[in-house]
């Protein structure tokens, strides 16, 4: 199937110390799954270790069926994988349409005008600022610009992270809705949030990560009634550290 | 002043200053893409020159005639040559070194420029003398009084000017120079984007390195002249004007070019004892441009690069 993610018997970390102990998970074809965490729990690395970024120490990390160990991250992105990162992380000295023509760095000049002609459709607004620099634009344009260079890759795999964080309220739930219209695309969402409510309802399948292992999974449905995930989310249980 | 000197020291300072310009753009885009002072970049430039010489020996020995043929084959040479050096020292050197401590990267390349240069005089045929280089551009000149405006100089100015242009467009329209940007603005974005960093980086190292090397040769046939050390003031020439323009500024580093030439050039006339206090003048109007303006003239915004 195209886009399936496994991420098996995972370690990674930075200098020796492991933040993801023996991290193992699936993201369906199709599908949005979504690692729920709070600060500190892993979700970045484990991000950063499916981008290459943070290579994993031991484990296998595999898409399509290819094990991406060894690979560099602009191998693993050409393999199908594009990633929203946590706080937009857009060139604000770039104009809209630049930061939009680096996500579709690998495809020709034909492919990614036809590409950003489509996500200009998606987001109208982005049209109209195409030629102002990013830097210059609000938090909900730029996570806009974000989206939309996430999209110009046209991947199979599209690894969310963080999209609410610093957004007003509104811009979350239109996040939400775009996020959903992504899956309906046929691209395989992985999605890394704190917003437990608004992700569960658009999630499929979830994993809950806590000091850098899974500690829970199961189907949206299960994991809103699972205790670990109400004490750490919904109830009045001790946060995790 | 007499309005035809006036005006030769305005040529003498434009053609100091696209040379410069040519070896600040180096120094500017090698600290946007990797943050980093790579101080070696004069003695890549002598490389080039004496690259150039060589292959000059070499085409004369093979019974070249045509000055232009001669000219195209030796910049040819230098610019493959220092290309190819521009790179392997990006590959082996400074790329292992991303992570460690800035001052041990802008050591290290303090000693391959010495290295380099050493390493000119000493292999290099008699090596330790200065060294003609081969005027190969047509002599003759145009008279106004005291101006004279020769037409070598008008060539190697035109020349200097096209490669700007060329790097500009090359850095602000063309998809490797979009890659280039983003890689300075924020590497790891840039590499989330599909960019391979380390061919960027490469490519940027060689076409630094290609640029000083351009520089180091129409500094030759300025002069008529090249030596071992050339590299030693150039480079810190370039480094000052890339300073003074805003380090990580393209623009900022062409300005910064024209303005040490312009600086140097007032410093020769106003100083009344020899022309040879024009650098002293030079480098002390930078220290204090440098104190009233401490991240150049055109200031760098945090995010803003190349």
């Amino acid at each position: 199937m195209s886009g399936r993610l496994a991420v098996e018997n995972v370690f990674a970390g930075y200098d020796r110390t492991d933040v993801l102990t023996d991290v193992s998970l699936v993201a369906e074809p199709g599908r949005i799954t979504c690692i729920l965490g709070s600060n500190g729990s892993g979700k970045s690395t484990l991000i950063r270790a499916i981008l290459g970024l943070t290579p994993p120490r031991t484990g296998r990390i595999v898409f399509n069926g290819h094990d991406l160990a060894g690979r560099d991250t602009h191998q693993i992105i050409r393999a199908g994988i594009a990633c929203i990162p946590e706080g937009r992380k857009v060139f604000s000295r770039l104009t809209v349409a630049e930061n939009l023509r680096l996500g579709a760095y690998q495809a020709g000049n034909e492919v990614a005008r036809e590409r950003m002609a489509r996500v200009y459709g998606i987001f109208p607004r982005l049209a109209e600022r195409a030629g102002q620099f990013t830097g210059t634009m609000s938090g909900g344009e730029q996570a806009m610009v974000s989206i939309g260079r996430g999209l110009m890759a046209a991947p199979k795999l599209l690894l969310i992270d963080e999209p609410s964080l610093g957004l007003s309220p509104l811009f979350v739930k239109e996040n939400f809705s775009v996020i959903r219209r992504i899956q309906e695309l046929g691209i395989t969402v992985l999605l890394v949030e704190q917003n437990v409510r608004q992700t569960l309802a658009i999630a499929h399948y979830g994993y809950v990560l806590m000091q850098g292992r899974v500690v829970a999974s199961g189907t949206a449905a299960e994991l809103v009634e699972n205790e670990e995930v109400r004490q750490a989310y919904f109830g009045d249980g001790v946060r995790p550290a | 002043m007499d309005i035809g000197l006036a005006g030769q020291y305005v040529l003498n300072g434009l053609m100091l200053g696209i040379i410069y310009a040519m070896v600040a753009v180096g120094f500017t885009l090698f600290f946007g893409v990797l943050d980093i002072i790579k101080f070696s970049h004069g003695d890549v430039l002598t490389v080039g020159a004496f690259t150039a010489l060589a292959a000059y020996a070499g085409v004369t020995a093979l019974g070249l005639q045509s000055p232009w043929l001669i000219l195209g084959v030796i910049a040819l040479a230098a610019i493959a040559g220092t290309a190819v050096l521009g790179a392997l020292i990006a590959r082996f050197l400074i790329m292992p070194m991303r992570g460690a401590p800035p001052i041990n990267v802008l050591l290290l390349t303090l000693m391959l420029g010495t290295a380099l240069r050493e390493s000119v005089r000493l292999f290099y045929p008699n090596g330790s003398n200065p060294k003609m280089f081969p005027r190969l551009l047509p002599g003759g000149a145009a008279n106004f009084g005291r101006f004279t405006l020769r037409y070598d100089s008008v060539l190697i100015f035109v020349a200097g000017v096209a490669v700007i242009v060329g790097v500009s467009l090359l850095i602000n329209r063309s998809k490797l120079g979009l890659a280039i940007r983003a890689v300075a603005q924020d590497a790891e974005t840039a590499r989330v984007m599909g960019i391979d960093l380390e061919a960027v980086v490469l490519f940027t190292f060689a076409l630094g390195s290609a640029l000083a090397a351009l520089a180091g040769v129409m500094n030759g046939m300025y002069y008529s002249e090249i030596n071992f050390n050339m590299g030693l003031l150039l480079g810190l020439i370039g480094f000052s004007a890339a300073i003074i323009g805003g380090l990580g500024n393209i623009y900022g580093a062409i300005l910064g070019g024209f303005l040490f030439a312009a600086l140097q050039t007032i410093g020769a006339v106003l100083l009344p004892v020899s022309s040879a206090y024009k650098d002293v003048f030079a480098f002390a109007a930078v220290i204090v441009l440098m104190a009233w303006r401490p991240t150049g003239l055109i200031a760098e915004k945090s995010s803003e690069r190349v």
